[in-house]
């Protein structure tokens, strides 16, 4: 043929048709789309109003033992906070705990008689906390909270500097995520979901669907490249993950005030790459189950599910038995939602986040290498 | 350069125990219809998906276009023009996508893409069909969209495996003058199928049984051959009284009931059309209705089934093993 056109021009004419075609399937199917680009919003809005792990107003019963004007103000501190509120004041632990039993009250703050004298002489003093453990992150978070009022409540009264040297006073400062907020934690895993999802899912459906339907045979009879056909089925979802990640984030500043503080290049590369291997396995499953059924059920199994319960998204890693700690090193999501929290939580760029980046880079490199492997153009 | 299109020899396809395609050899000459005839299951499909390399034999050689089977595919790739058993267009994309992307896959752009779509979509009658979406569209039309996909490089040689599969007598005809036409221009055809009338409009045949390529000539050819003689069809005298008063005749090849009427097969140096009626007409007193009839591809098809190979393996053809 004659013309500008170079091998390479060719191939790139065969990765645009195969494009265009790949996009035109995605336009008639609103399905897709939605999945894509409104499933994550979504989820994000979700989360991040709905399912928040910041508990607010737990309701909490004293029991005054001491009856001193100390234990007073120490029960109105517990009153005075945003997060914890007094629902009754009793006289025993017993019937704090039959409220507890009833669902009436998270836990049971106890003022020992005595405080109040100990506390006057300087010596070592206890407040009791009875907690309700049902709910383990409601338990958590209660002891996390009366530890901190009672803290900055006994600070107060105690001023002459002799007697409040005796005390270790434990000052708590949160960098980065000062609330505490959850929207903050979850912007970055969701991202990892969403790409997950997009890539994997989507990938696997789409060429798995050239199999069951016999268009790969046409496909191959055709002097489309293996690369070439590969590329251009996944362009048009490689722009659509781009979409639903550009989403997230403007979601995640717009209305929960995530931050991205630091580097976007380096937020940019540890996107690519988790992109890339999150569609290499996409492909992997497609080419292995040549079925869409299969490829869905695999998908969700090999990448959504475990991106939500072990990539640290939801449960940190680190308090994970060591079996599974394991499995979420290998897995990508978890190295990707460890580099976002840092780019965009921590400020950092390449230099604090490259291992991860590099695990990134070796997940796709490997997935890239199996699937082109297994990915044959002949039908045996 | 060789007038060959396909030249094949001693090709072979082995699935695990079974053979699929059993030391097959043939040659379609350029611009030829090729027809490759046999039941399900013996052989044809796992053929023309070597010869388009998407198989790898396991044995033999075969040359398509110029190209050795399984060394240069892309090369043989944008020379032939292959149409699956199983539709396999996109059902959800329209008419007009579905070319621009195969015409597209197949290296034409712009212009001239757009001018081969308006060209195809003129010649197979699909103008004012062209945006409908793929999935409303008839069995028959559907096929001749495949048909289009499959020439939209101008390739010179045609693969059509069971074209016309499920798909009404009036579509059947009219696909077939499509392929006629191709013919004439030069294209060459290679067709599967297991329609006997169709058939007679390939310039060879090859008879496929169990794997094995069992016949292979003219449809006249193969007719004289495994079907000698002339046939007559009979009306007003039944199957027994004819066995009876002809049965031992010299000359007379064959006596079969074929529908209302019987078929009496002879030859016609030993015995005449005249002499037969003179014997009928003295054995019974209802009217006689002598025709003479056509020996039809599904008499040879029989011929060779029954003859050709011996009957368990004939059996095997029909098990539902990979197409």
């Amino acid at each position: 043929m004659t013309g500008p056109f170079t091998a390479l021009g060719h191939a790139l004419q065969r990765i645009a048709a195969m494009a265009a075609k790949e996009a035109a399937h995605i336009r008639r199917d609103p399905q897709t789309l939605a999945m894509a680009l409104a499933m994550p919003v979504a989820l994000l809005l979700l989360f991040g109003y709905g399912v928040t792990f910041d508990l607010e107003k737990l309701p909490v019963v004293a029991v005054d033992q001491d009856h001193t004007s100390v234990a007073r103000s120490m029960v109105r501190s517990f009153s005075a906070s945003r997060e914890l509120v007094i629902a009754a004041e009793l006289d025993s632990v017993e019937k704090g705990e039959a409220l507890m039993r009833e669902g009436r009250a998270v836990a049971v703050v106890v003022i020992p008689e005595g405080f109040s004298r100990a506390l006057a002489r300087g010596e070592r003093t206890q407040l009791q906390l009875v907690v309700d453990g049902a709910d383990a992150t409601t338990a958590l978070q209660t002891i996390n909270k009366a530890d901190a009022i009672a803290s900055t409540a006994l600070s107060l009264p105690v001023t002459t500097p002799g007697q409040g040297a005796a005390r270790l006073v434990v000052d708590t400062w949160t960098l980065y995520n000062p609330a505490g907020r959850s929207a903050l934690l979850l912007v970055p895993g969701l991202m990892a979901f969403i790409l997950a999802m997009v890539c994997v899912l989507l990938t696997a459906l789409t060429v798995a669907r050239e199999w069951e339907r016999g268009s790969m045979e046409q496909l191959f009879t055709t002097p489309i490249r293996r690369g070439e056909l590969i590329l251009g089925k996944l362009l048009p979802y490689v722009g659509l993950g781009i979409l639903g990640v550009l989403l997230v984030l403007a979601v995640g500043a717009w209305v929960f005030g995530v931050p991205i503080r630091g580097s976007l290049l380096t937020l940019a590369v540890a996107a690519l790459l988790f992109l890339i291997g999150m569609l290499a396995q996409g492909l992997f499953i497609s080419v292995i189950t040549k079925n869409q059924m299969v490829a869905t059920q695999v998908g969700t199994l090999t990448s959504m599910l475990p991106i939500q319960i072990l990539s640290g998204f939801i449960f940190p890693v680190a308090n994970m038995p060591v079996p599974l700690q394991v499995v979420a090193q290998v897995m990508p999501a978890t190295h990707f939602i460890a580099a976002l929290r840092g780019i965009l939580l921590r400020g950092n760029g390449l230099r604090e986040q490259w291992q991860h980046l590099l695990a990134l880079a070796a997940f796709a490199l490997v997935m890239v290498v199996i699937t082109s492997a297994k990915f044959r153009r002949r039908l045996d | 350069m060789t007038d060959k299109a396909i030249e094949v020899q001693r090709l072979r396809r082995v699935f695990g125990s079974f053979v699929a395609v059993d030391d097959v050899s043939f040659d379609v000459a350029k611009g030829e219809i090729f027809g490759y005839l046999g039941a399900n299951g013996a052989g044809k499909s796992t053929t023309i998906r070597m010869l388009c390399g998407l198989l790898a034999p396991s044995g033999g050689q075969a040359k398509v276009a110029g190209c050795a089977v399984g060394a240069n595919t892309l090369a043989l790739r944008s020379r032939i023009g292959y149409m699956s058993q199983k539709f396999s267009l996109y059902l959800d994309l329209p008419v007009e996508a579905n070319i621009e992307f195969f015409g597209g896959a197949y290296g034409l752009y712009g212009k001239a893409l757009a001018r081969r779509r308006d060209e195809l979509i003129e010649r197979i009658g699909l103008g004012e069909l062209r945006r409908v979406v793929t999935a409303d569209l008839p069995g028959g039309i559907r096929q001749r969209l495949a048909l289009a996909t499959a020439l939209l490089h101008q390739p010179q040689i045609v693969f059509l495996d069971e074209p016309t599969a499920g798909v009404d007598p009036a579509s059947r005809r009219s696909f077939w003058r499509l392929i006629r036409e191709l013919a004439r221009e030069g294209t060459t055809v290679f067709v599967t199928t297991h329609y006997m009338d169709e058939a007679e409009y390939c310039a060879r045949i090859g008879l496929m049984v169990s794997g094995q390529l069992v016949a292979l000539d003219s449809p006249r050819v193969l007719k004289d051959k495994w079907v000698p003689g002339k046939v007559l069809t009979v009306q007003g005298r039944d199957e027994k009284t004819m066995k009876s008063v002809l049965g031992d005749q010299p000359g007379v090849l064959a006596i079969e009931p074929f529908g209302a009427t019987v078929h009496i097969r002879f030859d016609p140096a030993r015995l005449d059309e005249a002499a037969i009626e003179q014997m009928l007409a003295n054995c019974g007193s209802e009217t006689l209705l002598i025709d003479k009839a056509e020996v039809s591809l599904e008499d040879v098809f029989l011929a060779v089934v029954s003859k050709g190979v011996n009957p368990s393996t004939v059996s095997h053809a029909d098990a539902g093993v990979p197409a």
